[in-house]
């Protein structure tokens, strides 16, 4: 059944929220801008709902694009199947819903559990695609996310979906931000709740049992990809964006300062602005799929953005080159001038490490 | 659908008044109705032959459902309004009836299309019939009354996974989408009274 096929109808809604169907199933999206522009289609996180890309939309619309934001099946206003839904199908709804709208091609950015889905559809539907942008995400299950993921799931069965929203605050973002948000957390733990059924999510999350690695099918993925990482993202860490970067050859790997896993919902501003200037990239044809390794500038208003990276991006600490220790200095002393504790060593002070030779540590190079 | 806004009132009602005995009596009272059809339907398969493994969940679900209509009975400060009871009944009608037609002659036991049908209105409470939400921040999470919610809700979560291992595994030979589409009847059935329900607990 072709794409095309499996939409039967389009009802258009009030405003700019509006309902597709997808077989039986209903899609709820919203699309903002201008027709003839380029669109950008943004695809959601597990517990996340189209409402929250509009402060993208209202980014980028200005600055000459068409949004594109919907819940998934079994997310917010779309339908919540209680049979199965299979992760394959997302997208091709995606295809579908980009049919029903009459676009050809689209720049994707997604994360989370909408980034699996993005690179799905970067492979089998590639020809769609200006770009991708995949953010905190990853192509296979790591043994450490295959745990992650049934403890998830074994917390929202056995003990309920509040529980798996208290787990998830602390995973996606940082104690800045939850100090900083604390009295406000039980009012958006209660509107998620709303909005999350936790059958739902549970068939999503069920839906990994039939995952298979897309990483044989990455270098499928032709177009210029973007993948972003929160740098002390340890939901999916370093390796997962690392195995993306290694096997998509028109890509560059973005390590987003200081963030955790849901940097776009923490950090919108340098997200909106790494996004603006990798689409920039693309639509002038000044991108450059290197497989290299940046860092954002935290600086939205500096002229440069990305910041070359020094050291092994794959780990947390960088290991300067071991300095020779200075001579002690033997004093000559009076024969009954024993100190009553011993003195210490000089090994146990070392002195700081000049900068030259932290660098010298460089495992990795990049190609800037 | 649910609407959002209806538990927004409804919490916005309870905050300004606390659970007073009027507001614990309707939220018992079609709580209470509800489970009470999951629990005739849950009792009436116990005993069905070949059940297997299968028995052991029905006959804990219907305990756990009996246990929370007698925990709300229990912690519920009753209204002496007998308007609130024929209100409530108004509101539940729809469900009162679908349970109606499950438990009809000859009755699930002899009706696999019906045994599907109780598994899918089953899920729909369970899933869809959810009052953490209502409950104010202000609240105390120690009144009896906001305790027993919010176990009747946690219990709710962990029997609904017998209904979805039922919904996957059981009448395969029905079509997806025509399984689909019946469990959706339930939600929507289920959605129109709970809909009524937040709009009677909101009004002052």
């Amino acid at each position: 059944m072709s794409s095309k096929d499996l939409f039967h109808r389009l009802i258009l809604v009030h405003r700019n929220m509006s309902t597709a169907y997808f077989d039986h199933h209903q899609v709820n999206f919203e699309l903002a801008g201008d027709l003839d522009r380029p669109v950008i289609t943004f695809l959601n996180g597990l517990t996340q709902n189209a409402n929250l890309w509009k402060s993208y939309a209202e980014y980028f619309v200005p600055r000459g694009y068409r949004v594109l934001a919907y819940d998934m099946i079994g997310q917010g206003r779309s339908s919540k199947p209680v049979i199965d839904i299979p992760l394959a199908a997302h997208a091709d709804m995606l295809a579908a819903l980009l049919d029903e709208l009459k676009i050809d091609k689209t720049h994707l950015a997604s994360i989370s559990f909408g980034g699996i889905i993005a690179l799905d559809f970067a492979i089998r539907y590639g020809q769609r695609l200006h770009s991708l942008v995949a953010m905190s995400t990853f192509a296979e299950l790591t043994p450490q996310l295959e745990f992650l993921g049934t403890v998830m799931t074994q917390g929202l069965t056995d003990v309920g979906l509040p529980y798996m929203q208290s787990m998830l605050y602390p995973m996606n973002m940082s104690s800045a931000w939850i100090a900083a948000n604390r009295e406000r957390i039980p009012a958006m733990k209660r509107a998620g709740y709303i909005g999350n059924d936790a059958y739902a999510m549970q068939n999503l999350m069920e839906s990994f049992t039939a995952f298979k690695p897309l990483t044989p099918d990455l270098h499928k993925i032709k177009v210029p990809t973007l993948i972003m990482n929160g740098e002390f993202d340890f939901f999916t860490p370093r390796e997962c964006h690392e195995l993306m970067r290694s096997k998509i050859a028109n890509s560059r790997l973005l390590i987003i300062q200081h963030a955790y896993h849901a940097f776009t919902l923490e950090m919108p501003t340098v997200t909106m602005r790494q996004i603006e200037v990798f689409l920039g990239q693309v639509d002038t044809g000044a991108w450059k799929g290197d497989q290299s390794v940046w860092i954002a500038n935290e600086d939205t208003a500096a002229p440069e953005q990305w910041l070359p990276i020094a050291g092994d991006w794959m780990r947390a600490v960088q290991i300067a080159a071991p300095v020779k220790a200075p001579e002690p200095v033997v004093a000559k002393s009076p024969a009954n001038s024993a100190p009553r504790r011993p003195a210490k060593s000089p090994a146990a002070t070392p002195a700081p490490l000049p900068v030259a030779a932290v660098r010298k540590t460089v495992t990795r190079k990049t190609k800037p | 659908m649910i609407d959002p806004v209806g538990f927004d009132q409804a919490r916005d009602r309870i905050a300004a008044t606390g659970f007073t005995p009027e507001i614990q009596s309707k939220i018992a009272l079609v709580l209470s109705a509800a489970k009470n059809g999951n629990l005739m339907f849950q009792a009436s398969l116990q005993w069905m032959p070949g059940l297997g493994l299968l028995q052991q969940f029905l006959i804990s679900q219907s305990a756990r459902e009996l246990e929370a209509v007698t925990l709300l009975a229990r912690t519920t400060q009753w209204a002496s309004n007998p308007a609130l009871a024929l209100e409530a009944n108004r509101i539940v009608a729809p469900l009162i009836t679908a349970w109606g037609q499950i438990m009809m002659p000859p009755g699930p036991m002899f009706n696999p299309r019906a045994v599907y049908r109780g598994i899918s209105l089953g899920h729909a409470q369970l899933a869809r019939i959810r009052l953490l939400p209502v409950i104010p921040d202000n609240a105390d999470p120690l009144d009896p009354y906001v305790v027993a919610l919010s176990r009747i809700e946690q219990e709710n979560g962990r029997m609904l996974q017998t209904q979805i291992r039922l919904l996957k595994n059981i009448e395969a030979d029905i079509p997806l989408g025509e399984r689909e589409t019946l469990v959706e009847q339930d939600q929507e059935l289920v959605d129109g009274v709970f809909n009524a329900f937040l709009a009677w607990l909101s009004a002052t």
